[in-house]
């Protein structure tokens, strides 16, 4: 049967895959808007685990946010908080009936919880020596932390931030799961009047395949940048 | 003629227990400027410790310490536990001094030039200009020459401790203190660490010396210093502790029966 259009399987092909890569932005834009937040979170915590009270909040934001789905985090934000009246009536009710916000919100939690946890482990990895040879010569705690602490904590973190990222990249997903038309909300959009499931979810695969792919390109290219004596 | 020099360390009854385990016994020293100590004793003799007491990278839990005329700022809480009592004293006193470690410890992030930079910029406030500057002068000194642009990794243990040595001459320190310098080294390394330091020691650096190079503490040193079990044993200038009339325990710990 010939579409519309009358151009045929190409043409349906060809408008799918448009519509689809018109959709990266919003996936973009959410993953930066929570790589940035949940890295700067996730800083915050380790900074936060080094006082016990501190650590105690922090131990417990992980346990929780690691603990459970990101799905159910998403639909706590964008169903659950609604339901709140103060929330409802709230000054900051127009960002949280925005559907992507609240995906934003709920993976920027979710995910400053592991990143946290890589960090936590590269901080752990920090030769003792190379901290104690900043001590001995005079070095003051906040230059320490700056030049010598966050530096190595950053280079020996890379590898699994990296990681993190990807599966950020493509839990991004999820936010379709509460209306948001992301790629893969664009692409569930085209099945429901096409019923093409096979081709259309593997034009979002590819899609996300690309992504991925520029983003592990980069990531290797700043580790190669930190460390360009690496392996030697 | 030893009293006309400054006194650069003045260090008075300092013991350091780990748990039950008593690892320094009170111990005195003094060092004047341009004295070459070396501290000689069997492992776990505390010699190390004491090392690392002197610039507070391990709290003493009594005794005094001053370093080119400033005390170390220790103080006791209710429970007698050692604390420090003011951290900007303790880093201006940390900075009188320099430490090169057994294992190096260049800061792997940085290129040998920023290493030795690093301390003049970021604790001494020097311009960066003028550090780097000076740092090629050191390389120079430290036969590094033509080193400054590589990685920590990509040298040689004798020529890691040689950039360490430089990085410790960077802030042109009051006390410098050598913490077993060679012994993480290749036996083909050790001498062109050891020369090294035979010339800083003819400059009229004031240097202390934990070793196990028997031979460079005779030849090199104004004193030598032999820690056992936590206290200093005997002393003496090297004529004495390596002639017929050093202590018969010393004697035993240079050539064991």
């Amino acid at each position: 049967m010939m579409g519309e259009s009358g151009t045929g399987e190409s043409g349906f092909l060809a408008d799918t895959a448009l519509a689809i890569v018109a959709a990266v932005p919003v996936t973009l834009a959410l993953f930066v808007a929570c790589a940035v937040g949940a890295s700067l979170l996730a800083g915050v915590l380790v900074a936060a685990q080094q006082g016990r009270v501190g650590g105690l909040v922090a131990r417990a934001w992980i346990f929780v946010f690691r603990g459970t789905p990101l799905l159910l985090q998403i639909f706590m934000v964008y169903y659950g908080l609604a339901a709140l009246g103060p929330v409802r009536h709230g000054p900051l009710w127009p960002a949280f009936r925005d559907p992507l916000f609240c995906a934003f919100l709920a993976m920027t939690c979710c995910c400053s919880a592991y990143i946290a946890e890589v960090l936590r482990a590269a901080l752990a990895a920090i030769p003792p020596g190379q901290i104690e040879a900043a001590r001995a010569c005079g070095m003051a705690r906040w230059t320490l932390g700056r030049r010598i602490v966050v530096p190595q904590m950053v280079r020996l973190a890379l590898p699994a931030y990296g990681n993190e990222l990807v599966m950020m990249l493509k839990s991004t997903s999820l936010a379709s799961s509460v209306t948001v038309l992301d790629v893969t909300g664009v692409a569930q959009q085209v099945i429901a009047h096409s019923y093409r499931t096979v081709e259309v979810f593997c034009l979002a695969a590819a899609v996300y395949l690309g992504l991925t792919a520029a983003l592990t390109w980069l990531l290797r290219r700043i580790e190669r940048r930190l460390d360009p004596a690496g392996g030697r | 003629m030893t009293e006309t020099r400054p006194t650069v360390l003045r260090a008075r009854g300092i013991t350091k227990r780990f748990g039950d385990r008593e690892v320094l016994r009170g111990i005195d020293l003094d060092a004047a400027r341009g004295d070459v100590v070396s501290i000689l004793g069997g492992s776990g003799s505390g010699k190390s410790t004491f090392l690392r007491c002197l610039n507070l990278l391990e709290l003493p839990d009594a005794g005094t310490i001053e370093i080119a005329g400033s005390p170390a700022p220790l103080a006791h809480d209710a429970r007698g536990r050692a604390r420090i009592a003011n951290p900007r004293a303790l880093n201006a006193l940390r900075a009188k001094t320099a430490m090169v470690f057994q294992n190096f410890n260049l800061w792997s992030h940085m290129t040998v030039i920023d290493n030795i930079a690093a301390a003049p910029v970021h604790v001494h406030g020097m311009a960066r200009a003028e550090a780097v500057a000076r740092a090629h002068d050191l390389l120079d000194k430290v036969g590094m020459t033509g080193f400054a642009g590589h990685w920590p990794r990509q040298l040689s243990g004798g020529q890691q401790q040689r950039v360490a040595i430089a990085r410790a001459l960077a802030t042109d320190p009051d006390l410098m203190l050598f913490d077993e310098p060679t012994s993480a080294l290749d036996p083909e390394r050790v001498r062109e660490v050891l020369d090294l330091m035979r010339a800083l020691a003819g400059e009229g650096r004031t240097m202390l010396i934990v070793t196990h190079e028997m031979a460079f503490a005779r030849d090199v040193s104004s004193h030598v210093v032999h820690v056992r079990d936590g206290v200093i044993e005997s002393m003496g200038p090297p004529a004495l502790m390596f002639g017929p009339d050093a202590s018969p325990v010393f004697r035993g710990f240079l050539s064991p029966p």
